[in-house]
């Protein structure tokens, strides 16, 4: 318990650096805020106070951070410079996108990822050389070009897949985000099946299963219980890395396939200059960053009984 | 969970390269070292570099002017492949995008090698409270996902191609810098350059003199690797139209670019941009990995 | 019991492909109920004969000599027929135990997993089995021991579950690697008493390997001496005590910290030192030592436990 209050407090330190960053960004850009925040815009002396009380603007800078840090928490994100609409709304309205999709990618990674590296790390010779050899290229394409090759031979070419849009209802909405979720995952996936190869086969050369040889255990427990089991804690943290990693993949993706998710508004916030909406997309962002992380340490914490033992006792 | 993760990945510090004397010599080291496939690469390498050097003047066409009456043409031997959506020879642009496309990286590997290097440095040299100061701004750099500290900085400073470059370091400085200080700190402990501070040799000096030469491979084979993930994440910021700008000819706006004649039925812009893009990352990320940088390989790309 | 027939073993660097000649025509015949000690420096090839003998050495390894078991040859049986050999008749006890047991799996399984019979028996039984086999080698808390995980417990502790482990199929040979070498000081007399003991109790076979002449003399009916990769001298601990042949036996006699003018009769344990003592009269020491150490143990055994769960 100790260790999950270490964890946290420490979470809620780097998040509260992190929202001064968010916040104090306004203030290195070039020119004053306002200049900043209008870019040029014309707009009426009322949006104009609008925007200077949202910003709390004639008060002295720690009152600023402070009504702005308190605002978040009663989840009031402002109003977009642009539309004047409600932030928090505008970006309540996107989140299920992104999250089915993140949770699509997640299972594709795990499925997969995972899958792949087992087969590869087991079987040895030709799966492994080639689950090896897709998984460099896995790495090396980026996330965007898999999306357009995914959508230029499956949608536009053959024509199985819809080329944009997030559907309604389940198996709409599946059919949809299949080919986004896995130009999501593809790099995740190649990384994944990469470290579990190699977690596999160095357990594999570990005493302890040589042990186990020695001591005429039958090969299905050797392999399974000994090998892919205790391999697969160092790669349940690298999977949750990488599944944190979608947060900021997802945008690249969203971006490609017009998907209406939080990223997609992102990257259109930041062309449009609304940079009320950047901030607080990207405040959520690091937020789930470090949630996410956090929980993949607490899962280890709970799968590793070493770990697990040694803060029981503390 | 850097721990966790340099075990599962074997984290190991660079093979400090041997000295030989002839060329000939290094030649032999050099190939056995990268292998046959690393050779390959390294002439890809070298293809993609001689284009951006002097890829302008090779140029069949302006790469940036095209013409109405030309759009979309296929292939033929004016037009090796093809043309875009604005008329313009891609061949051309291909040839005079590598130059951007290996600039920004350029900037953004760079400034990560020198701003890493030295925050690792002074938290090696210095120890105690600088150590643990930088740890914790490091931590904070940690706690937004790259792409998203770099997109930050585009919203801030605008989009352009040093803005996007400069951001895009920063966000690599934490990585770098943590890798560099743990071999350095391993430097530092040798026992001559304890020796060295004993006889009161100035701090500066010491790191300056024995533990940055000795971090070098490391700091080297980390840029090597880092350059791969700049391309694609520069690609990234490019694709989403906060890099450079266009008319430009740069291989992730062609992509992006690409996009709406891709999905009219014309792939080509797109698809060998991308190419460009992955055989150029594949081949600088298999030589980074040859040369010993698995330490810098462990962090995986956005 | 075993023979062991001009054994060479050598091993293939992958990288430089240059071949190192590790073993170079071990023979070796051991009695049914006879133990025999094999001692030599590091490198000499002791750990590498124990896995001959077991049929795992290392990948890119070239093996060749026969290895004849109760009358079957271990190099070429198949592969199954060799884990039940494994599984049944030859028992491995290696250097460090914490390496040894799968960290994240509870000494239960480890025992459970071990039990040739496991899936015959209902697992009652198996676990009153394996606790029983616990209390045998001086373990107390048996069902604290049982859930325990290997880092929370002491390598003395955790030597004995493997002690435990292998005897519990009553195998006819056991193979022990240096079983002591990893342990403090103070429990190492104690495991090899332990392991002494019980080996004498089922009257089986055994290779002892260590690197500590007086330890082997005491558990050993004969010693055998090995140098870069070759059996240089055997014989009884006596003529090895009293007529070393070989130049490097004589030097390793010369070189042993206690053991100058041993009394007849052996010497004692003696808590600060490995040494048992090499016993002229047939297993005196070692019978004290044992006695000694088994009280011993269970008050090291509970006090390790108490501290760490
Ligand atoms: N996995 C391995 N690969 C290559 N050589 C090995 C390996 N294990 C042991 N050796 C070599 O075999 C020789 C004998 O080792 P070993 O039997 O472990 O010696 P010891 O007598 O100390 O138990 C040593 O010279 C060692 O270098
Ligand atoms: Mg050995």
């Amino acid at each position: 318990m100790r260790f999950l209050a270490r964890r946290l407090s420490a979470l809620v330190g780097v998040l509260l650096a992190s929202s001064m960053i968010v916040f104090g960004a306004l203030y290195l850009a070039p020119g004053s805020p306002e200049q900043f925040l209008v870019q040029g815009r014309t707009v009426s002396p009322e949006v104009l106070a609008a925007i200077r009380s949202q910003y709390s603007l004639d008060d002295p800078l720690p009152i600023r951070y402070w009504k702005w840090l308190s605002g978040l928490f009663t989840s009031d994100l402002g109003r977009s410079l642009l539309t004047q609409q409600d932030v928090g709304a505008l970006i309540a309205s996107r989140i299920p996108t992104t999250l089915s999709l993140a949770a699509f990618a997640a299972v594709l990674i795990i499925a997969f990822g995972v899958g792949l590296g087992i087969l590869a790390g087991t079987r040895g010779g030709f799966a492994e050389r080639i689950v090896i050899f897709a998984s460099n290229l896995g790495i090396a394409v980026p996330t965007f070009f898999a999306a357009l090759v995914l959508m230029s031979v499956l949608s536009v070419g053959l024509g199985w897949f819809p080329v944009f849009g997030a559907g309604d209802g389940v198996v709409d909405r599946i059919w949809h985000l299949t080919l986004p979720a896995l130009a999501l995952s593809l790099p995740a996936i190649a990384v994944v099946a990469r470290i579990t190869r190699t977690a596999i086969v160095d357990e594999s050369e570990s005493e302890h299963v040589l042990i186990a040889v020695a001591r005429g255990l039958p090969k299905r427990i050797i392999l399974w219980r000994h090998t892919v089991r205790n391999s697969l804690l160092p790669v349940s943290t690298a999977v949750g890395m990488q599944i944190a990693g979608l947060i900021a993949g997802a945008f690249v993706v969203e971006y490609a396939f017009t998907l209406d998710g939080i990223g997609a508004l992102l990257v259109n916030s930041v062309q449009r200059k609304d940079f009320a909406v950047v901030q607080a997309i990207a405040l959520i962002m690091v937020v789930a960053f470090g949630v996410v992380n956090l929980l993949v340490d607490l899962l280890y914490a709970i799968i590793d009984p070493r770990v697990r033992l040694e803060k029981g006792r503390s | 969970m850097t721990s966790n993760e340099s075990a599962v990945l074997g984290t190991q510090p660079a093979a400090t390269p041997q000295r030989l004397p002839a060329a000939a010599g290094r030649l032999t080291s050099l190939r056995r070292r990268l292998g046959w496939v690393g050779i390959a690469c390294a002439g890809i390498v070298a293809v993609v570099v001689l284009a951006a050097l002097a890829g302008q003047f090779l140029v069949p066409y302006d790469p940036t002017v095209g013409s109405v009456t030309q759009r979309h043409l296929g292939y033929s031997a004016e037009h090796l492949l093809g043309t875009d959506q604005a008329g313009r020879d891609i061949f051309s642009r291909l040839l005079a995008g590598a130059r951007t496309s290996l600039i920004g990286p350029l900037i953004v590997v760079i400034t990560t090698a020198v701003a890493g290097s030295a925050l690792a440095l002074a938290a090696v040299w210095f120890g105690g409270k600088t150590d643990a100061f930088i740890g914790r701004v490091l931590d904070v750099l940690f706690a937004f996902p790259s792409l998203l500290l770099a997109i930050l900085g585009v919203a801030i400073f605008g989009p352009g191609i040093v803005t996007a470059s400069i951001a895009l370091a920063v966000a690599y400085v934490p990585y770098s810098a943590r890798v560099i200080r743990s071999v350095a700190l391993r430097e530092r402990n040798l026992p001559y350059v304890k020796a060295a501070e004993l006889q009161g040799i100035n701090g500066l000096t010491i790191t300056l003199r024995h533990v940055l030469p000795n971090v070098w491979t490391q700091i080297l084979t980390g840029s090597t690797i880092n350059f791969g993930y700049a391309i694609v994440d520069l690609a990234a910021l490019s694709f989403l139209g906060l890099g450079i700008q266009p008319p430009a000819a740069d291989w992730g706006l062609m992509i992006s670019n690409g996009q709406e004649s891709l999905q009219q039925g014309f792939p080509e812009q797109s698809l060998y941009a991308g190419l460009c893009i992955v055989v150029t990352v594949a081949a600088m990320a298999y030589i980074g990995e040859r040369l010993g940088g698995r330490a810098a390989a462990g962090r995986s790309k956005q | 019991m075993i023979d062991i027939d001009n054994l060479e073993l050598s091993i293939t660097d992958p990288e430089s492909g240059t071949v190192k000649p590790v073993l170079k025509g071990i023979s070796l015949s051991i009695q049914r109920g006879e133990a025999v000690g094999l001692v030599g420096e590091s490198g000499s090839g002791k750990s590498m004969t124990l896995r001959c003998i077991l049929g795992i050495e290392p990948r890119n390894s070239t093996v060749s000599g026969d290895i004849v078991f109760d009358g079957e040859n271990l190099r070429a049986l198949p592969a199954e027929r060799m884990r039940r050999l494994r599984a049944d008749k030859i028992a491995l006890i290696s250097q460090n135990p914490h390496a040894a047991l799968n960290p994240v799996l509870p000494i239960e399984t480890y025992l459970l997993e071990g039990m040739a019979d496991a899936h015959r028996r209902n697992a009652q039984a198996t676990r009153a089995r394996a606790a029983d086999m616990l209390e045998q080698v001086g373990i107390r808390s048996v069902d604290r021991v049982l859930k325990a995980f290997p880092h929370q417990l002491s390598g003395g502790m955790l030597q004995r579950v493997v002690i435990a482990g292998a005897i519990s199929g009553k195998p006819g040979l056991l193979l022990a690697d240096e079983p002591t070498t990893a342990l403090d000081v103070t429990t190492q007399a104690e495991v090899a008493a332990i392991l002494d003991e019980k080996r004498r109790d089922l009257g089986m076979s055994m290779i002892f390997v260590t690197h500590d002449l007086d330890l082997a003399a005491a558990v050993s009916d004969r010693l055998a001496v090995m140098r870069h990769g070759e059996i240089v001298e055997i014989g009884t601990p006596e003529q090895i005590r009293d007529s070393p042949q070989h130049p490097y036996t004589r030097m390793l006699m010369s070189i042993r910290p206690t053991l100058s003018g041993t009394p007849a009769g052996g010497t004692a344990y003696d808590g600060g030192s490995t040494a048992v003592g090499i016993p002229t009269g047939g297993g005196t020491a070692v019978a004290r030592v044992s006695a000694a150490g088994n009280s011993a143990s269970s008050v090291a055994a509970e006090t390790q436990i108490g501290s760490t769960l």
